[in-house]
């Protein structure tokens, strides 16, 4: 066992585990314990994406993880989004393509594409990166505006 | 955050925005609903009491209903709970609350629930194996029976050169909202108070009050951002639980539906059946029948909506002289038939432009110019006696065929190219109320209804007060006010938000106009503008400071007010032509006219739509960007309606496929480019010529990839979805698909 | 309350301990997590007692000479994201490409999925193509099974209450190898059939193998058989297409007719030998 009490990180702020209960999944722990209700409780089951929150930088489904599971880890929810680089890129380029309807997959989305964009080297092609969003449901937009959105972003982070 | 396209941009992309899911108050217990373990029977017992025994947990079920709303009568159709019948699987029949969700799910699974399960109805075809005949209409399991005819069509078939008869299945699907239902009630003293994610909050009110009993003056009703609604929220559905659970709590309860519960107990279009007999004569259609066996699942008697409703999407937006039709609304032990982004229409464009196209190639004609000959008109006369407004169809049918006839110059092996039609009635029938309110920096319209995603709201709204007034969108902004407050209106579905309520909110602007001409001297016609940093009005030769009108009372308490009303007209039809049951009535015609292009796998059924074009009947575009979203979105979901979307029950009523694993919608890598062309200058009943744009778009999806897969394949395939199994095995069967249609000539 | 208590031991040892001190049916164990806590929410299962491996020293893969070992708690991600994998297995790599999305991959394991022992498991065939070995480990050692025969029935393995599965081994690298699927969507969908094929340049013949029916993946070798050498022609791939369609592990259930699954699994078994044989490909 390591010494230190185990946490995770969240949105750059260490949350201690021991008062959270080991069944408990990121997503309630984050909605319900921490009150970041900005990452939506979709599907539960790892098929909507809308639950979606970075670790250690990469998209990972909240609803799929037990806390604890994450020990030692960095979580960035969409609340955070903004103060990466890349994150605030990709939100702008989904507001300029008003990429987005009713809003409730919007976060799942938005956390998504930033995980795939972040990184050294070049951005993946657009096609790859439509791919990767293979996870993420959308049932307002039809998926056509945020394509455009994942361009804009894409071409924004070249 | 650059300036947003939508106002509830910058919001929604950090996650602000609050949606019934994300409500919280503090001391909020946790509700949980107790669902029926069978699809019918009699109950024998629900015993709450080892549910009761856990620690702070409130169970409630129908005996407790009556003394919880203080002896109040609720509506004998529907009661929260069940006392004797079990209908449908998964039906509601007890509620727990307790201080966490895991402790309520702990309360509900010591629900101890008997049932003498009795033999479920759930396939429309097990209970009618031959078409029902008149004596079905006095049968229990028969909720509504429509018929409607013109002239002799008996005579009519009988006399055709050409008869096509064929019989078409379409399947179950549900909406697929990513939010599921959710709400927060409270009851304090005798006040009723709920705030969910709904399309209708006055709706909710009016459903909550005939449900327990109460007076709709004690009900609040605030609505919540609302996670997508697609029909699914147009009613209540969750609220009288989440009040009956809070009065029992004496706390706030938040009631939520699992995703899988929003599976089983959504309120969706279920199956139906279609048979369908066309003549033609010279080239010409002389006589139709069609008849419709529609599940409509648990709906009461009387409150079936869809059948008569769905029936007359059958016949198409087509001249028909001699017509039949017949609907008989078949119960089965499933939830109600509900609301759906254009119930039932989707699936009857399919049929109908499928049928069409089999009846053109019976008489040797090409589909598509055989559907344009006997296109509806302006000035046309539908079926059952409308006339046809201003209607873009013929337009949109023109733009697809050469959008078609290029793509068909440049195909690859292996592809094809259809056309599908579909038209809808904006529904501006229903009324609405708005308010405004104008100082010298912004105006504000202030309304009763939430945004649901499509925009029809925030940007629909906006863009009417800046049209008529004249002020730059930014200069506007759109107040949602709960029941208590807001002025009425009736939802936002049908595609009426911006025909009814924006003609509220332009009647509002005109009022507000006018008042200020007359504080300027009646000088002519006023109109608003951004001078600075400040509003002016202007009247022909005169500017005047906004500030300069209002005077020191309206100054002091927010500003001039105006107030609006639109209560449209509601359609007639002609009733010699109705024998039986309730038709809808159209009111603002609109139409659709959409192309794919398919790539067909002949060996494994599978299809890939490669790309999709849809010219659409719009009357006048508001907002480009919303619009053309509108259609992207309604043709994506129209895709997953033509391939993909089934729900499947047992032949014991129940939903096997209750995910998203296995009711498949579309997902990113799935859906073709869309390119959407609008169709202006026939102009609707909306304001400045707007026409609906909610459903509208799904409606011809099917049908349009229906005939793209005839034209890659020769397969005519006549049951939805289009899936790759039904066309592989359509394929295989080497059956020459075009000429199989059971056409007689003579 | 928490409905169970989630323990993570440091060791194999550890972990292999609580395994045996539990009372039969009272403990679950967790690799990725992507199935069980399904099951757990839909309380299919009630452990009282969660093992996660997370601690454990299995996260990771590697070639060995000829042949690769992947631990069975590593993500699919990170197999994946080995550039080595699409050339020497691409099989493998076609697989793991079709089991969800990018964020489940991070978190689902190949000893996950061969745990769960699920019939439309995309892995499980293209692994029996590759005659991969499973090392299960309990209390008193270590045990080697060949895929085939640690696969049971639908969800039932061989494994043992006590026993946990510590690597998967293929004995060759397969660079002739592919794996195709049909499935009603073709994104993020359930296979309702996958073929896998394989070139064995040590033992000189075809590996086939049939997913998505249950209850089972299974090894189709008289389909094999057919294909003959490592250039199979038109006559040996009509002749092991037909083979395959006929095979008795086709079946009906919901989410695909037998005859619809016959009618895939030559055409896949046809297009997926042909891929193997693509210019571009390395040479047999």
């Amino acid at each position: 066992m390591s010494a230190a009490p185990p946490s995770i990180g969240v949105n750059g702020r260490p949350v201690a585990l021991e008062e959270v209960p080991g069944d408990e999944r990121l997503l309630d722990t984050l909605r319900w314990r921490l009150g970041l209700r900005g990452t939506k409780e979709g599907c539960r089951t790892g098929e909507c994406g809308a639950c979606t929150v970075l670790v250690n930088g990469e998209g990972r489904l909240s609803c799929l993880a037990l806390a604890h599971e994450l020990e030692g880890t960095e979580v960035t929810t969409v609340e955070a989004l903004h103060q990466d680089p890349v994150g605030r890129a990709v939100q702008e380029a989904f507001a300029e393509e008003a990429a987005l309807q009713c809003g409730y997959c919007t976060p799942g989305f938005v956390v998504a594409l930033t995980g795939l964009l972040r990184g050294d080297g070049p951005p993946r092609p657009t096609p790859e990166l439509l791919a990767a969003l293979g996870g993420n449901l959308c049932r307002c937009t039809g998926y056509a505006s945020i394509a455009r959105a994942v361009e804009r972003a894409r071409t924004r982070l070249r | 955050m650059s300036r947003a396209g939508r106002p509830d941009a910058e919001t929604k992309l950090r996650g602000a925005v609050e949606f019934g899911t994300d409500l919280a108050v503090p001391g909020m217990r946790w509700g949980v609903l107790v669902l029926a373990p069978a699809a019918h029977g009699r109950i024998r017992r629900v015993d709450l009491s080892a549910a009761r025994a856990l620690p702070s947990v409130v169970a409630i079920g129908a005996d407790d209903v009556g003394p919880l709303v203080g002896g109040a009568k609720g509506d004998p159709d529907r009661p929260p709970f069940p006392s004797r019948e079990i209908v449908y699987r998964s039906q509601p029949i007890a509620a727990v609350a307790a201080p966490s969700l895991a402790a309520a799910r702990e309360a509900a699974k010591a629900v101890r629930v008997e049932v003498d399960a009795e033999p479920a109805v759930a396939d429309l075809e097990r209970l009618f194996p031959e078409w029902p005949g008149p004596q079905a209409r006095a049968s229990p399991q028969v909720a509504a029976h429509v018929l409607a005819h013109r002239g002799n069509v008996d005579r009519a078939l009988a006399e055709a050169e050409t008869v096509v008869a064929e019989t078409y299945r379409t399947a179950g699907i549900h909406q697929v909202a990513l939010e599921p239902h959710a709400c927060v009630a409270e009851v304090t003293g005798d006040r009723w108070t709920v705030r969910t994610s709904t399309q209708s909050p006055f709706g909710v009110r009016e459903d909550v009050a005939s449900i327990l009993g109460i007076p709709e003056a004690s009900i609040d009703v605030e609505g919540t951002w609302v996670g997508g609604g697609f029909g699914g929220k147009g009613a209540s559905m969750l609220e009288p639980y989440a009040l009956l659970l809070a009065r029992a709590a004496g706390a706030p309860v938040r009631l939520a539906l699992t995703y899988r519960e929003e599976f089983l107990l959504g309120r969706s279009t279920l199956p139906a059946v279609v048979r369908l007999e066309t003549g033609v004569r010279s080239g010409r259609i002389v006589a139709r029948r069609v008849r419709l066996l529609l599940d409509v699942g648990t709906s009461l008697p009387g409150r079936d909506f869809a059948t008569g409703y769905a029936i007359g999407f059958l016949l198409g937006p087509y001249r028909t002289d001699a017509f039949e039709v017949e609907g008989f609304a078949v119960r089965t032990n499933k939830p109600p038939f509900g609301p759906h982004r254009a119930p039932l229409a989707p699936q009857a464009a399919f049929v109908a432009e499928s049928h069409l196209a089999a009846v053109a190639r019976a008489v040797g004609q090409d589909p598509e110019a055989f559907r344009a000959d006997h296109l509806w008109a302006d000035g046309s006369t539908t079926p059952l006696g409308q006339r046809v407004g201003p209607f873009g169809l013929a337009a949109a049918l023109a733009g697809a065929r050469a959008r078609a006839a290029a793509w068909r110059a440049e195909l690859p092996a292996g592809h094809g190219v259809g056309i599908g039609l579909g038209f809808w009635s904006t529904g501006t029938g229903a009324g609405g109320e708005a308010r405004l309110r104008l100082d010298d920096r912004e105006l504000v319209v202030e309304q009763g209804e939430r945004e649901i995603g499509s925009g029809s709201v925030l940007i629909g709204l906006a863009e009417v007060a800046a049209r008529r007034t004249g002020l730059p969108r930014e200069r506007i902004r759109v107040n949602y006010l709960g029941t208590a407050t807001a002025p009425f209106d009736a939802g936002v579905f049908g595609s009426r938000t911006v025909g009814a309520l924006g003609r509220a909110v332009d009647d509002a602007a005109g009022s507000l106009l006018a008042d200020l001409g007359r504080r300027m001297g009646e000088v002519g016609p006023v109109t608003l503008a951004l001078e600075g940093d400040g509003l002016v009005a202007r009247g022909p030769g005169v500017t005047r400071p906004l500030a300069e009108l209002l005077t020191p009372h309206e100054r002091a308490t927010g500003g001039l007010r105006a107030a609006g009303r639109h209560y449209g007209v509601a359609g007639e039809i002609d009733a010699s032509r109705v024998v039986e049951g309730g038709f809808y009535a159209y009111h603002d015609f609109t139409g659709a006219a959409h192309v794919a292009e398919v790539d067909v796998d002949p060996s494994t059924g599978g299809v890939q739509v490669v790309r999709y074009a849809a010219f659409q009947d719009v009357g006048a575009v508001l907002d480009r960007p919303a619009a053309q979203a509108q259609v992207e979105g309604g043709v994506v979901m129209g895709l997953g309606t033509a391939l993909t979307e089934e729900a499947v029950w047992s032949d014991d009523g129940r939903l096997t496929n209750p995910g998203l694993l296995d009711y498949r919608i579309p997902r990113m890598p799935d859906v073709p480019p869309i390119e959407v062309v609008f169709v202006e200058g026939y102009p609707g009943a909306g304001p400045f010529g707007a026409k609906g744009l909610g459903e509208p778009p799904i409606i011809p999806v099917p049908a349009t990839v229906a005939a793209a897969i005839e034209d890659a394949t020769g397969a005519h395939l006549t049951e939805l979805p289009l899936s790759p199994e039904r066309l592989a095995r359509a394929l295989k069967a080497g059956r020459p698909s075009r000429s199989a249609d059971a056409a007689r000539r003579r | 309350m928490a409905a169970y208590v989630l323990v993570a031991p440091a060791s194999e040892s550890e972990a292999l301990a609580e395994l045996a001190a539990a009372p039969e049916g009272t403990i679950a164990v967790l690799a990725g997590g992507s199935d069980l806590l399904l099951d757990l929410e839909e309380g299919l299962r009630a452990p009282r007692r969660v093992v996660s491996l997370r601690r454990l020293p299995w996260r990771r893969h590697r070639w060995l000479s000829g042949g690769l070992e992947i631990g069975s708690t590593e993500p699919l991600a990170d197999l994946e994201a080995d550039p080595e994998l699409a050339a020497r297995c691409p099989a493998l790599a076609q697989a793991i490409a079709a089991v969800g999305s990018p964020a489940l991959r991070r978190q689902a394991t190949v000893g996950g999925n061969l745990g769960r022992a699920a019939p439309a498991s995309d892995l499980i065939p293209v692994l029996l193509a590759l005659d991969a070995e499973v090392e299960l480990v309990s209390g008193s050692g270590t045990r080697s099974l060949g895929l085939d025969r640690f696969l049971r029935a639908s969800r039932v393995t061989a494994l043992a209450p006590t026993e946990l599965i510590r690597s998967v081994r293929c004995p060759e690298v397969r660079t002739r190898s592919a794996y195709l699927w049909q499935r009603v969507r073709p994104s993020n969908d359930i296979s309702q059939i996958g073929v896998a094929v394989a070139w064995s340049p040590g033992e000189r013949r075809w590996r086939v193998s049939l997913g998505g029916s249950p209850p089972r993946p299974v090894l189709a070798e008289d389909a094999a058989a057919e294909l003959a050498g490592p250039n199979p022609g038109e006559t040996e791939l009509a002749r092991a297409s037909e083979r395959l369609a006929a095979h008795p592990a086709l079946v009906t259930d919901r989410r695909a007719s037998d005859e619809h699954r016959r009618r895939l699994a030559g055409t896949l078994l046809d297009r997926a030998v042909r891929a193997t044989m693509a210019p571009g490909r390395p040479a047999p």
